[in-house]
């Protein structure tokens, strides 16, 4: 049972991985649309796996369900690679899509990534602020600082913890390049299934072009970072230091941490509801005024952050930065 | 105490090495020992976190007849197809192998407060210092005329979960085509508020797919039911004419029903139907009223530490309860059982107990992807449990908050059910 449920996640991992291979092809693929037909099909897969997943916990007699399911990935998995090798023309797919650049659509899309803005990438970077830093002095937050983000292998930035999805796909040999980044920023999740990273994805390649303009510059190649940093850590709510210098009791935290344990799952779990668990102090403390203060949107943060005071927020933030 | 055949403890890894002395090593401990009667949102937290932040130094007994807990929450959406039945079920293995807790798979009959005891139906009982009853409702006998627990195969009130929830889809996927199903909703107040609504909504949603031509009735006692504006308004959308309420003011207080006729008569109007879900009138849990600790058909409790108001060494949590202003629901019961949990470490151990506080959130499916959610924080006063804040879901929001909202319902579905079974 054990052997077997590791195989099935080790076919799971490859399907992702296969899967983000096909994404970053159909940017410049002629027979995108095939591909598609065929994540799909994987990601229909995948949902079954994660029925199945259920199941097991739940009852043992599923060995013959789980080999039918490896069997039909297996299978999946052969015909994407089947179609990706039929796709390729024998040149590499970026010499062909350079070679025919005036007519797809596609290519004009990865001009644009080429060369998307990266004044307009700063501002469509705000949304992601508010767990990435970047630039000088940029430091790991929520999410890792992403200085130097070209050329990283995901997931091994050291010192941060990543989910173990995105850990498994650094490990199998996953690489941030213009690619990869575009893919990931597309869809996270259609990436790496269960990474921690709660963001639904940009949908414009003009979007995802002009961020990646801007990430660039922050790499050493093709320019190095900049010596003064670019922009300041606006923060959502100006709050005084004192407020900011609350020192939490983290005994009230864990008692009032009860009331967010409904939803949020300690284990880092973030389906439909992220995940608070070792969020940085501060980024916490600034988030629940955002919600009292009703700056965030969400109507039941905004009820439950509302009847906190000061110091049962700095509680709460001490205790779910050190939680395990 | 003497082992009895009829007492089990909970499935999973510790279930062989603690079956050989179950309750005889809580007796003979030198630890206060906390019971806890009913495993579900209530007393499956309480004893969880009882036995969590008291690190060992709590023996805790948890007392639950049902093997495998199917979530009350949730049960709709497998009436509608959207979750298996299976994965709404959950076992207590965990509880057993991970917190150390002594899961007693039997009925509690009675407790004795003199002598701190629980009597069990399978003979014996076991001692108390803090009690924790958490026992869920049962039915106000003879509220719905002609209706019976002995009816309930026939007419299902689907209204705890497991083989009920199961058997109520089935008669509704066996239904002739353009065939009736009649829902008797019930009078307030009753555990979940908006679930009787939420239930139509998934009954509309799998006949329309399944036998589109057929009718849903509501015969409903009350003027006014929890988001009726929501549901209203997303019946009209997805659903339309298919389903007609008949409120108190055309009769939809005065029903009876025939189970062996299969008949509904709503006012004079005698309807033939092809399903017949009653939700009867609802009390707290039977346990409540042999203890002695109900006023009318509800225990009442005090907020700062959900205390019985009738015995300082029982504290009474979720449905069963008579608190104030919180809705009867899984949430209120979880979150009711973290403050229970403080106050009884607290009482035991010496541990800080800190002001209580309570929220509630409950989320409805109306359709594929169409989520909305009520909810409201609250505070003890000295008479009761006070709503301070809340928020309901608006009408004409968009298709992609709708979806959010559902979303948010699974990852909460996730999030309590982690927190209860660990």
């Amino acid at each position: 049972m054990t052997k077997n449920t590791g195989m099935y996640a080790s076919v799971l991992g490859g399907a992702a991985l296969v899967l983000g291979v096909a994404y970053g092809w159909t940017a410049r693929d002629y027979r995108g649309e095939e591909l598609e037909t065929l994540s799909e099909t994987l990601r229909q897969l995948e949902a079954r796996n994660a029925t199945l997943a259920a199941q097991i916990a739940e009852s043992d007699g599923l060995e013959g369900r789980i080999e039918e399911l490896e069997a039909s990935l297996a299978a999946a998995l052969q015909a994407v690679e089947d179609a990706q090798l039929a796709a390729a023309p024998p040149e590499t797919a970026a010499e062909a899509a350079a070679a025919e650049s005036q007519d797809t659509t596609e290519v004009v899309q990865t001009v644009a990534l080429e060369f998307g803005d990266p004044a307009r990438g700063e501002e469509v970077f705000g949304q992601c602020r508010s767990c990435h830093q970047i630039g000088q002095g940029a430091e790991d937050r929520i999410g890792p600082h992403l200085n130097g983000i070209f050329g990283r292998r995901a997931g091994m930035h050291d010192g941060f913890r990543y989910s173990d999805d995105m850990a498994m796909m650094g490990a199998d040999g996953l690489t941030w390049e213009l690619e990869t980044l575009n893919a990931y920023l597309e869809n996270p999740k259609a990436l790496v299934s269960r990474t921690r990273m709660n963001f639904a994805g940009l949908k414009d390649p003009q979007d995802r072009a002009d961020i990646l303009a801007y990430l660039r510059q922050f790499s050493a190649s093709p320019q190095n970072i900049p010596e003064a940093a670019p922009t300041a850590q606006a923060r959502e709510v100006e709050l005084s230091p004192e407020v900011l210098q609350l020192v939490g009791d983290t005994d009230y935290g864990e008692y009032l941490a009860s009331e967010c344990k409904t939803c949020h799952q300690q284990d880092g779990s973030d389906q439909g509801i992220p995940s608070i668990t070792q969020w940085p102090t501060e980024d916490f403390v600034v988030a629940m005024h955002a919600y009292k203060r009703k700056i965030r949107p969400h109507p039941v943060m905004q009820m439950m952050a509302n009847r906190l005071s000061d110091e049962e927020i700095a509680a709460l933030a001490a205790y779910f930065a050190q939680l395990e | 105490m003497k082992l009895n055949r009829r007492v089990f403890v909970g499935t999973g890894m510790a279930a062989a090495t603690s079956l050989s002395a179950p309750m005889v090593h809580a007796a003979s401990h030198g630890k206060p020992k906390v019971v806890v009667v009913g495993g579900g949102a209530g007393g499956a937290t309480a004893a969880r976190y009882i036995a969590k932040d008291s690190a060992g130094e709590i023996d805790v007994t948890l007392i639950e007849p049902s093997r495998s807990y199917y979530t009350c929450f949730f049960s709709n959406l497998y009436i509608g197809g959207f979750r298996e039945l299976d994965s709404i079920a959950h076992s207590y293995g965990t509880l057993a192998s991970d917190y150390g807790i002594n899961v007693v798979h039997d009925w509690a009959t009675g407790v004795d407060r003199d002598a701190r005891t629980v009597a069990l139906a399978g003979g014996g009982s076991v001692p108390y210092d803090r009690l924790i009853l958490s026992p869920g409702i049962d039915f106000v006998e003879g509220s719905v005329p002609g209706w019976d627990v002995s009816a309930q195969n026939a007419m299902p009130h689907a209204y705890k979960g497991g083989s009920q929830t199961e058997l109520l889809k089935a008669q509704i996927m066996a239904m002739p085509e353009g065939g009736t199903y009649v829902m008797v909703a019930p009078p307030n107040p009753y555990r979940c508020p908006p679930g009787p609504y939420e239930r139509v909504s998934m009954v509309a949603h799998v006949l329309k797919a399944n036998n589109p031509s057929a009718k849903i009735i509501i015969a409903d006692p009350k003027a006014n039911f929890s988001k009726q504006g929501l549901f209203e308004e997303g019946w009209q959308k997805h659903y339309p004419g298919m389903i007609t309420r008949i409120g108190p003011d055309f009769g939809g207080e005065n029903v009876s029903v025939d189970p062996e006729a299969m008949t509904v008569d709503i006012d004079g109007e005698v309807i033939n139907a092809d399903v017949v879900n009653v939700i009867p009138a609802q009390k707290a849990g039977l346990i409540c009223g042999a203890a002695g600790l109900t006023e009318g058909n509800w225990a009442p409790v005090s907020g700062h530490t959900m205390q019985s108001r009738m015995d300082e060494n029982i504290h009474i949590l979720g449905d069963a309860t008579n608190q104030g202003d919180m809705p009867k629901s899984g949430f209120s019961a979880n979150s009711q059982a973290k403050v229970a949990a403080m106050a009884v470490r607290g009482a035991l151990t010496g541990s800080r107990v800190f002001p209580a506080k309570f929220s509630n959130t409950c989320w409805s499916l109306i359709d594929t992807d169409n989520g909305v959610k009520v909810g409201a924080t609250y505070e003890a006063t000295d008479e009761k449990i006070a709503k301070v804040d809340g928020f309901v879901s608006q009408t004409g929001e968009d298709a992609a908050l709708r979806k959010a909202t559902y979303e948010e319902s699974i990852g909460w579905y996730q999030g309590i059910t982690s927190d209860m079974f660990g």
